[in-house]
């Protein structure tokens, strides 16, 4: 029992100790000047914020946070650093109005007490025991992935399903978007704005490669 | 044991932080690292109150895996279309005004 009251004793600490360096976390994050290092920043939040699913008796979340978050999200996040080199431009960090700084953070401020206020304001359910002292019954973490498994698997597919569906719509999104730019590229339409515009010089850099090619050949051949 | 309010409470301080990041940033990478930061807090929020029902279910965890997918796919998404905004526009930079203009002025 003491060792159950100490644990209890010392979420709390956990809690108040994660939450502070998170915090501080992401704000190092959005504001840090060298955007490598508020990368970084992120990363190490997210694996962070798998403690809290510690905390909450969710350890297979915690293991999908770390994965996907911190070794898939920020790596993804860092390879978009590297190849774009004009991302690493410091003048680039807010709007230099003040008006559209302001209305930036009264939004921010809105979401968090309208939020705050929704969610502290209405009376959620106590957990089982709460108010009568009875230890609530605790998930047993060595059967919480199997029973989400049958959860999540057998009894409800349909959000399975979901989930393959975003991915898969993601990703034939992306590659019709990649093969768009491609076809943009190779044929240049004539517009006003973006690559093959009348002004940057478009007409003079069509790629056609078909018709072109035999005539080198031919004066290759006649060197 | 943690009240629920607690983490409520911390992921409302994380959403807040990730509209701010959405809302006063300009730099496109800023922008999605908000977004991300805003997901953290909902995922948080998801799992803290399926724990804190009466009877438990996995409804808040089954939504968190969604909302990671969700998360991973449009990061993937939105690079590709970082990628294509800097490559007609030649900047990652989302709130120069007139940007068209000079583009076809140079």
């Amino acid at each position: 029992m003491q060792g159950n009251e100490l644990v209890d004793l010392l979420e709390p600490v956990e809690f108040i100790a994660i939450a502070a360096i998170v915090l501080f976390l992401a704000y190092l994050a959005l504001e840090h000047r060298d955007i490598v290092y508020a990368v970084f920043s992120f990363g190490i939040m997210a694996s962070l914020v798998a403690g809290f699913f510690l905390l909450l008796e969710a350890p297979f979340i915690a293991g999908m946070q770390i994965a996907v978050y911190t070794g898939g999200i920020s790596v993804l996040i860092i390879f978009g650093v590297l190849l774009l080199p004009r991302a690493q431009d410091t003048t680039l960090e807010a709007f230099e109005g003040p008006s559209k700084r302001r209305v930036g953070l009264l939004v921010s401020i809105f979401a968090v007490v309208f939020a705050a206020a929704l969610a502290l304001l209405y009376e959620w359910p106590a957990p089982a025991g709460w108010d009568t002292g009875i230890p609530q019954q605790r998930v047993d973490l060595a059967q919480s992935l199997e029973q989400l498994a049958v959860w999540l698997w057998g009894e409800h597919g349909i959000y399975v399903q979901m989930i393959a569906l975003v991915m898969v719509t993601a990703l034939v999104g992306a590659i019709a978007v990649l093969k768009m730019e491609k076809a943009e590229r190779m044929n240049p339409e004539s517009k006003d704005y973006g690559i093959g515009s009348s002004n940057d010089g478009g007409d003079e850099t069509p790629v056609v490669d078909g018709p072109e090619e035999p005539e080198d050949e031919q004066e290759e051949v006649a060197e | 044991m943690i009240p629920l309010s607690w983490y409520l409470t911390f992921s409302f301080m994380m959403i807040g932080l990730g509209a701010y990041g959405m809302a006063v940033k300009r730099n496109l990478i800023r922008v999605l690292i908000g977004a991300e930061i805003m997901a953290n807090g909902v995922t948080v929020a998801l799992v803290a109150l399926s724990l804190y029902m009466e009877t438990f279910t996995f409804t808040g965890q089954a939504l968190v895996i969604l909302v990671i997918s969700v998360a991973a796919a449009h990061t993937a998404l939105a690079m590709v279309l970082m990628l294509m905004y800097n490559s007609r526009y030649g900047t990652v930079d989302l709130g120069r005004p007139g940007i068209q203009e000079e583009m076809q002025s140079e």
